[in-house]
């Protein structure tokens, strides 16, 4: 049964959530995956959404020590925690929903 | 953090700690990440993702800024005398540097008045077998130029100098800028009503025309659009008005432009390449650089050598950009004082970094209840910066107030030959508050940073358990030394600069121009040319003014010359023997220039070595005649009597009558030079220079010298009336300048050395106050304890100066241009800045040390 609450998650944690369904991914990689969507955000400012998701318990991140070239760099890593798995079909539903609706009124019109 | 640099800890330090771990961090990880992917460097993306942190996080960093902010007033508010010592010395390191600023500003960085006036250059001609360098081109080479230079979109001549308006009421002066059209398109002069000057308007017939100022026909001509077409007599020439010049335009520009008139270059080169002279300006190209332009006028130089070897052998072209031209030697002065009044606000902040440093060692305790409570290391150094923001801010404002009153004093010491309209009325604008501000930003990373990073967080739990025995460590004490040789250093830099100029300028007041200054008085005179059109007039209104003023009571001598000595004037003249002629295709060797009536070397008193000077002997009908100079008969008549013997000049050969003595003519730093002398009396002009040599003050003649020639021309024009005192002080203007400023500075350097030196060792004996009381109770005497401080500071002190004349060699190299007579490395100049500067401190040293003896040993030992 689809939920008709409107999701608690806005559009850009929707997509990074959804990212992360897939499995664990530094956020390098995560920040470069939402600029494909067109969504471009400075390291900053897309680290402070990850912590927020963080802060909210909806993913987890760490820091890890992985070799790039024959130089050791750390990255930061995140994983989805079960509340958020919850939260992003909460609100895929509601979107798929929605889209029904929407098909249904177009085909009754 | 991670394996970061410094820089970057630094930029961590100074976020609050959520936005650091949560954006900084992860962010700069990143950075780093790609940097190894790319090899790009992370310098400046740091500061950007550092900025970009300070955006995001807005309420967290100003709750904590605002916070530390009222902390640090009322920090201030407890600690009055805390407080005044740094303001004081941070407003007048920052008030003075920013009022140098303000005049670098006007004269150095502000546009000239021009489109891309950066693009405009002046042509500079050099003699390659003297040395001379002057601004003015011979006709032949300009018009040669003008056709084969490829650099420059447009090349105009021009001259300036006074003119007399007759028939527009009473006579009035003028200043005129005569100038080929090629000038204006190069200043991209558009005029608000008719026309500019054409190319037409300087040929060779053309009727002359002129432009007006745009003053000149609001004042006289009441704006009027009808003046177009009118005519106006300036001297003798009578003009048609074609156009009216832009408000405000002006050139040179420190000159005022009331007409531009046309003047007339020929198309080609004449004959006689130097019948006539013309200063050139030029408006590069786009796309051409000055070193292209330059190569071009060398290869249009070497050309013209080869082509006309007896007017040019030896002479080369070259190009400077004209604000350098306008500025002159003022440029390297005021960058010199610009470097020096800086080193003072370093030594300012040098100072107050280290009342900071020992306020910090009585704030342990309070740091140490923050640290209990939370507060990481880089929250106190946040916090301390912002104390330091706070005091420097009060201190910068305090500091323009500074600026705003030395800034009149600085303009009136800048030579009148830069008379600037900016600097008429320059005060504290946009540009120098925005300096002032950029330089309180420094100022607190400078002073405030240095106690910030001393703060160690380790120690905090025994300055918490044992408030009473906190001391500063052995590595404070050593940053505290470190600052008193840093500020010695920067002390003797200066006052070996101030030395080093005082000692240039004492030899300078004693070198003997080869005549006398005092006692003479100086004016232009302009005869009204329709009068004294025909020569005969001219030679009688002078015979009758010199037999006049003569007369006067009071008046020892006078008489004309059309070069006023002392004012950088470098008019040469060919010297060739007729019994002697150079070869064919050679040119003459040049001497230099002066024409002048007889009374002229009576009044400077320029002795009279052989023969006679110039007198009623000398008609413009009789015989040429000239003067010349020993270095002249030295060099080319050695071991002849050169009287009788004749020289060839424009007017034929002509006999020389007399030797006088060298005079240094261009300037007090010139050497002697070989100088010709040609009659003002067989060519009387309508405007010259007089000289009269006066029993007492000059001025206090004036009025009688006044009423004299109008005696005898009542529409005589008197403009520039000076003393040749003046002008001679005038010539030194750029020197006293840079001497009254650098021994400011010095002084104030020496003073605030003294006061960090004295500072720092007090704070020391505080602080070892329990030692010298064990040392005391050992046995040690009074005079032991003053040697033991006073070596510690005067050691230190001596380092600092080690450092400061190992550095300062380079310094000094860039005040050659201000030296004369004396080597940057004047072994009495150093010395004595070494003992002036080691009297000092141990001077400073002394009274801490004295207290140092006066420790009561039991009493110490029993409170400790």
């Amino acid at each position: 049964m689809p939920t008709k609450r409107i999701p608690r998650l806005t559009h850009l944690q929707f997509l990074v959530l959804g990212l992360l369904r897939d499995g664990e991914q530094p956020g390098r990689v995560i920040r470069e995956a939402i600029a494909a969507h067109g969504v471009k955000r400075s390291a900053p400012a897309f680290y402070q959404l990850m912590a927020r998701l963080e802060r909210d318990r909806l993913v987890d991140g760490w820091y890890e020590q992985v070799t790039v070239g024959d130089q050791a760099v750390t990255e930061r890593r995140y994983r989805l925690r079960a509340a958020g798995a919850r939260l992003w079909a909460e609100a895929r539903d509601f979107y798929t929903a929605l889209i029904d609706r929407a098909v249904e009124r177009l085909s009754d019109a | 953090m991670p394996r970061t640099s410094a820089f970057v800890r630094l930029l961590a330090a100074c976020l609050p700690p959520d936005a650091r771990r949560d954006l900084f961090e992860p962010a700069i990880h990143d950075l780093y990440a790609e940097s190894a992917r790319t090899g790009r460097g992370t310098g400046l993306a740091s500061v950007v993702i550092f900025l970009e942190c300070w955006r995001l996080a807005p309420s967290e960093v100003s709750a904590m800024f605002l916070h530390d902010v009222r902390h640090a007033l009322r920090l201030l508010v407890r600690e009055p005398g805390f407080t005044l010592a740094a303001i004081v010395t941070l407003a007048l390191g920052v008030g003075a540097n920013a009022a140098v600023f303000a005049v670098v500003n006007a004269v150095l960085l502000r546009p000239l008045p021009y489109p891309d006036a950066d693009r405009l250059v002046l042509l500079q001609h050099r003699d390659r077998r003297t040395g001379i360098t002057k601004g003015f081109i011979a006709i032949g080479d300009f018009v040669d130029i003008r056709a084969r230079q490829q650099s420059f979109e447009s090349l105009g001549g021009f001259g300036a100098g006074p003119g007399t308006v007759y028939g527009q009421g009473d006579p009035f002066d003028v200043s005129s800028l005569m100038a080929t059209s090629e000038l204006l398109d190069a200043l991209r002069m558009r005029p608000v009503l008719g026309r500019s000057l054409t190319a037409d308007d300087s040929r060779a017939g053309a009727a002359p025309v002129i432009v007006l100022g745009y003053d000149l026909w609001q004042q006289r001509f009441g704006g009027s659009p009808a003046v177009v077409g009118r005519a106006i007599t300036i001297g003798s020439t009578t003009s048609q008005i074609v156009g009216v010049a832009p408000a405000g335009f002006r050139f040179p520009q420190n000159a005022r432009t009331d007409v531009i008139a046309s003047i007339e270059i020929p198309v080609r080169a004449p004959a006689e390449r130097k019948s006539g002279w013309t200063f050139g300006v030029a408006r590069l190209k786009p796309g051409v650089t000055m070193e292209k332009a330059l190569a071009d006028l060398s290869a249009v130089s070497r050309q013209m050598e080869q082509e006309h070897p007896a007017a040019n052998q030896g002479s080369e072209y070259f190009a400077i950009a004209l604000r350098d031209w306008m500025v002159g030697d003022t440029k390297g002065a005021l960058l010199l004082l610009l470097s020096a009044v800086s080193l003072v606000t370093l030594i300012a902040c040098v100072n107050v970094a280290n009342l900071l440093a020992a306020r910090a060692v009585g704030r342990r305790q309070e740091m140490a209840i923050r640290v209990a409570m939370g507060a990481g290391r880089s929250r106190l150094i946040a916090q301390w910066l912002t104390e330091s923001l706070v005091l420097a801010i009060v201190a910068g404002v305090v500091g323009i107030l500074v600026a705003k009153w030395m800034i009149p004093t600085l303009v009136s010491m800048v030579p009148t030959s830069i008379n600037l309209p900016e600097l008429a009325g320059l005060g504290v604008d946009r540009r120098v508050l925005a300096f002032t501000a950029g330089l309180t930003l420094l100022t607190t990373i400078v002073f405030g940073l240095i106690p910030a990073m001393g703060i160690r967080i380790e120690n905090a739990v025994g300055a918490l358990v044992n408030p009473g025995r906190v001391t500063a460590g052995a590595a404070a004490r050593r940053a505290s030394s470190a600052l008193v040789v840093i500020e010695t250093a920067l002390a003797i830099i200066l006052l070996t600069g101030a030395g080093l100029v005082l000692h240039s300028f004492a030899r300078l007041l004693a070198v003997d121009p080869g005549f006398r200054t005092d006692r003479v008085l100086a004016l232009d005179i302009a005869l009204p040319a329709d009068r004294y059109r025909e020569q005969p007039a001219r030679e009688a209104f002078y015979a009758r003014a010199f037999d006049s003023l003569r007369r006067l009571d009071g008046i020892e001598s006078a008489g004309a010359a059309v070069v006023m000595p002392l004012t950088g004037n470098n008019w040469t003249v060919g010297f060739d023997r007729s019994d002697r002629p150079v070869p064919a295709g050679q040119r003459p060797p040049d001497v230099g220039w002066q024409a002048a009536t007889g009374g002229y070397f009576a009044a400077l008193e320029i002795p009279l070595r052989a023969g006679r000077v110039f007198d009623d002997r000398d008609r413009p009908d009789h015989q040429p005649v000239v003067v010349i100079s020993e270095t002249i008969r030295d060099r080319f008549f050695p071991g002849e009597n050169p009287i009788g013997r004749r020289v060839r000049s424009d007017n034929g050969d002509a006999e020389i009558v007399g030797v006088v003595g060298d005079i240094r003519r261009a300037s007090l730093t010139d050497q002697p030079r070989a100088d010709m002398y040609f009659p003002l009396e067989q060519s009387p002009q309508t405007a010259t220079t007089l000289f009269i040599r006066t029993r007492e003050d000059p001025m206090a003649s004036l009025e009688a010298v006044r009423a004299a020639l109008r005696g005898i021309e009542p529409r005589i024009v008197m403009r520039d009336i000076t003393t040749l005192d003046a002008v001679a002080r005038e010539s030194l203007q750029i020197t006293r300048l840079a001497l009254s400023l650098l021994g400011a500075f010095a002084i104030a350097a020496l003073g605030l050395a003294a006061i960090g030196i004295y500072g720092v060792m007090s704070h020391s004996v505080r602080q070892r106050t329990r030692e010298i009381g064990t040392r005391l109770a050992l046995g040690a005497s009074g005079s032991d304890i003053l040697w033991l401080v006073m070596r510690d500071g005067v050691l230190v002190a001596a380092l600092g100066i080690a450092i400061g004349l190992a550095c300062g060699q380079a310094a000094a190299r860039a005040l050659s241009a201000l030296l004369y007579g004396t080597s940057p490395a004047d072994p009495l100049t150093l010395g004595l800045a070494v003992t002036v500067l080691l009297g000092v401190a141990a001077l400073a040293c002394y009274l801490p040390a004295r207290r140092a003896t006066q420790v009561d040993p039991v009493k110490t030992l029993v409170t400790q």
